[in-house]
């Protein structure tokens, strides 16, 4: 019961970085956007696990908080160097 | 559920919903980043705090990898975005701007800002 009302938490949260997504007006909004939704995501793996005590994808997270920031750093370095400018 | 990890684990959601409302609601770019930059990691990290009191020591240790391969990278990811909105974006400026006045130092450019010498630009930005 508590899991799943968290789980529709970062459901909602993972919304609001969708609404970012699709309405923010540069692309570094975006890109933040994007990484508030892999927390979401995060939060939710581990919501899930803590829930029902399946631990199978607890692994998984490291590998999202990597890729995630990754994602950031390349797209910064895209929009620092004047291609993402609109 | 126990109890006490069930507290930590609604207010890491609160505060995940704090973090979403944050990135809508802020007008600046620079309000949202700190919306993504500390208040998202934060509930990431008060989350994994009450599952891991839910679940074994084994778990916990991976949860504790996973929180802190995100404490220690995210942020600096979301600078580098700060920086980058900084430099290309001169129409918003942050409340207070102490980098207002100072030149870029060129190593921090990327370095396919600039073309090596000799090579036009293939195609212009």
């Amino acid at each position: 019961m508590i899991a799943s009302i968290a789980i529709v938490c970062f459901v909602v949260s993972g919304a609001c970085a969708t609404i970012r997504l699709l309405v923010g007006p540069g692309l570094a909004d975006r890109v933040a956007a994007l990484d508030v939704a892999l927390m979401s995501l995060m939060g939710a793996i581990v919501v899930r696990a803590a829930g029902t005590g399946d631990t199978a994808y607890i692994n998984l997270l490291v590998v999202i908080a990597i890729i995630g920031f990754t994602a950031t750093v390349a797209a910064s370095q895209f929009i620092e160097n004047g291609r993402g400018r609109e | 559920m126990n109890p006490v990890a069930a507290i930590l684990i609604l207010a890491g959601s609160a505060v995940a919903l704090l973090a979403g409302f944050g990135l809508v609601r802020f007008n600046s770019p620079y309000a949202r980043f700190h919306a993504a930059g500390k208040a998202a990691p934060i509930a990431f990290l008060i989350a994994a705090g009450g599952a891991s009191i839910e679940l074994g020591a084994n778990d916990a240790a991976r949860l504790l990898l996973a929180a802190a391969a995100l404490t220690l990278t995210l942020p600096v990811g979301i600078h580098l975005l700060f920086r980058a909105v900084h430099r290309t974006d001169p129409t918003t400026r942050p409340a207070v701007d102490e980098l207002a006045g100072q030149p870029i130092d060129p190593e921090t450019v990327p370095s396919s800002a600039h073309p090596p010498d000799g090579e036009e630009h293939l195609h212009d930005p």
